[in-house]
């Protein structure tokens, strides 16, 4: 898998290039109008993470000259400006999503792997973890055919993990995945638990192949069950 | 009190007094005056008569024995009369006719008829101008005219003031609806009283110079909350993946995770805090029709799980359609806040009752203890309260940037649950 980054902010583009490189994606990138341009029409790439704000012009006229000439590129876009009109704007030019600067790397991993998926899928929208089958579009884990009967919020979790399979989820990674901006979820930390422990319940009921694994009180990890 | 019936009131006091002190000079000036004339009178009559007991042999017997009605002759001695002077007085005397005591003028005064040589008292007299009466008539008179004066000053007082205050009614009524931030600073309306022309531009002066300011503190505020974003990003990533080394020690993790809390915490902070700013600066523009049952409904949704976790038995009342005109992002926003609110301020379970008319919204939920004094300002920033440290207490202060942004009004009481009263149009 080929990922393009453009972004300015060198220490930005790092971090973001070395969590990528951990998840073993081929990683390229761009820190200006130009280069960036130059890389989108040069290359294909399974994904690429635009910056709105770049020296030398704007992410959206990248968008409007992918859109002119029908490039496709999976393109998400990771911007500080929290601008619904920008949001609105960009995947009306036809970004697949809009993520919001900060955000946590487990996010943008799985916001990825959405749009991967989502590209991907043949007919079937399914990811197999061990033994268990997410079925994105029922919206449902199963094994062997049978349901393992999760509520919409235990699915949206296990999602979560399975696109951050091995990385460790802290708490609030995981509470903003679940509750999404703008809610002070830290007071509902003690819910997340619960849900952690229902799903594990679960996993382990059904001699799932996958479990969710505590990391010494800083959050949890989904690992394969050895 | 209005500026006009002040005026007013204080002109017509001044009016009262001057007109009071006035009639009072006036009255007796008259008085002063229709004495005069009325002696005058009697001293002519009085010449005239003695000149004709002077001249006319017999008149003064005749006059003596007849004594006509308003004239009375007696016969006296010199001695009785020597010391005695001519003067003239008000009395009262009894007319049958009109049986009653009606006031004259008389003058009293003596003489010698040469004729005979004897010495003769004469009284004359004539009706006199009542003092009851004139006072009443003067009264009667000036209370017309004090009436017919106040209605004239009040009514065309009230035009000129009016029309010569028309351009501080105009400022006051902008400096109320003026609000600081707003782009548009106030037209200020010339005249041609200097006093208004320089209020006009002092209030001017002092609004540019607040408006500047603010604008100042708020792009001071939106640049560093949004210049804040980029490392916030940066240092939660690089901890991130810190976290994710595999060589990284248990007790270190510990401690990035320690760190990574905070950092995510002030990552919200920043982040409502710009969200706040943004809606007070009315960054979302567009607007559309909003049932907010419907959005209700949604986020009661994606709260189902927790609401459940907490035991909290939940109702929805619902009487109608509550329809709004607002941008559907900032509705959301809005909701979302107030049940998270009623959610997480609950005791396991509370209650937590909603009820959707066409214009109000009342949530009422179950909690701890009742929010001291907080009437006014459970709404503003950082009003914690203090079982809830995790809490960033910018929730509230959201839905009340959003309600003021679209002219809502949102109420607070304790009345044996928290109950958040939101009327939506009205």
């Amino acid at each position: 898998m080929k990922i393009l980054i453009v972004e300015d902010e060198y220490e930005m583009l790092k971090s973001i290039e070395a969590s990528l490189l951990q998840e073993g994606y081929l990683v390229e990138k761009a820190t200006d109008y130009s280069s960036g341009i130059e890389k989108v029409f040069l290359y294909a790439y399974d994904c690429i993470l635009l910056d709105i704000s770049l020296p030398g012009g704007s992410g959206m006229k990248i968008l409007e000259e992918m859109k002119r000439t029908g490039t496709d590129g999976n393109v998400i876009i990771i911007s500080a400006k929290n601008s619904i009109e920008d949001k609105v704007s960009g995947l009306e030019l036809g970004a697949d999503d809009y993520l919001t600067k900060p955000f946590h790397m487990a996010e943008l991993h799985a916001r990825i792997k959405a749009v991967l998926r989502r590209k991907q899928f043949d007919g079937k929208d399914v990811v197999q973890l061990e033994n268990v089958l997410l079925d994105y579009s029922q919206r449902q884990a199963s094994i062997e055919g049978k349901p393992l009967g999760f509520n919409r919020k235990e699915f949206d979790i296990l999602v979560f993990f399975a696109a951050n399979m091995n990385r460790l989820i802290t708490r609030e990674a995981l509470a903003e995945n679940v509750w999404g901006d703008h809610i002070d979820y830290a007071d509902n930390f003690d819910f997340i638990y619960a849900q952690i422990k229902n799903i594990r319940k679960k996993l382990k009921d059904n001699n799932a192949g996958i479990k969710l694994e505590s990391v010494y009180g800083v959050g949890y990890k989904m690992v394969i069950n050895s | 009190m209005k500026l006009a019936n002040h005026l007013l009131l204080y002109l017509s006091g001044i009016i009262l007094l001057v007109i009071g002190i006035w009639s009072i000079a006036y009255f007796l000036v008259q008085m002063y005056e229709i004495h005069d004339g009325i002696d005058e009178g009697l001293i002519n009559l009085k010449q005239e008569f003695i000149l004709q007991a002077n001249t006319v042999p017999g008149f003064v017997e005749n006059m003596e024995k007849n004594n006509p009605l308003n004239i009375k002759v007696e016969k006296t001695t010199f001695d009785a009369v020597k010391n005695m002077e001519e003067r003239a007085y008000t009395s009262n005397v009894y007319f049958e006719t009109e049986e009653e005591e009606e006031e004259i003028r008389l003058l009293e005064t003596a003489f010698r008829c040469h004729l005979n040589g004897k010495y003769y008292i004469l009284k004359i007299f004539t009706s006199n101008v009542e003092d009851n009466d004139l006072i009443e008539n003067i009264l009667l008179s000036l209370i017309v005219l004090y009436v017919a004066l106040a209605v004239v000053i009040a009514v065309t007082g009230k035009k000129v003031i009016h029309k010569a205050a028309h351009p501080l009614y105009s400022l006051l009524d902008k400096l109320d609806h003026f609000q600081l931030g707003n782009t548009e600073i106030i037209d200020f309306p010339k005249s041609k009283i200097e006093e208004f022309n320089i209020l006009n531009n002092s209030i001017k002066k002092l609004l540019e110079n607040n408006t500047e300011t603010f604008n100042e503190q708020k792009n001071f505020i939106e640049n560093a909350t949004h210049e804040l974003q980029t490392p916030i990003a940066i240092i939660i990533g690089k901890l991130e993946m810190l976290m994710n080394e595999p060589d990284t020690k248990p007790g270190q993790l510990k401690e990035i995770g320690s760190v990574l809390n905070i950092l995510n915490k002030m990552k919200r902070l920043n982040s409502s805090l710009l969200l706040l700013s943004k809606i007070e600066n009315k960054q979302f523009a567009q607007s559309r029709q909003i049932d907010l049952a419907d959005v209700f409904m949604q986020i009661l949704d994606a709260f189902k799980e927790l609401i459940e976790h907490r035991q909290l038995r939940l109702s929805v009342h619902q009487e109608g359609t509550p329809l709004v005109n607002m941008n559907s992002d900032l509705a959301f926003i809005m909701v979302s806040n107030l049940v998270k609110n009623a959610v997480s301020h609950n005791i396991t379970g509370g209650i937590i009752h909603i009820c959707l008319s066409p214009n109000r919204i009342v949530i009422s939920n179950d909690g701890k203890n009742p929010v001291q004094d907080a009437a006014n300002n459970i709404f503003e920033r950082y009003k914690t309260r203090s079982d809830q440290s995790q809490s960033l207490g910018l929730g509230l202060s959201l839905v009340k940037a959003v309600t003021d942004s679209y002219n809502m009004k949102i109420s607070y009481k304790f009345d044996k649950q928290h109950i958040i009263t939101l009327d939506i149009n009205f």
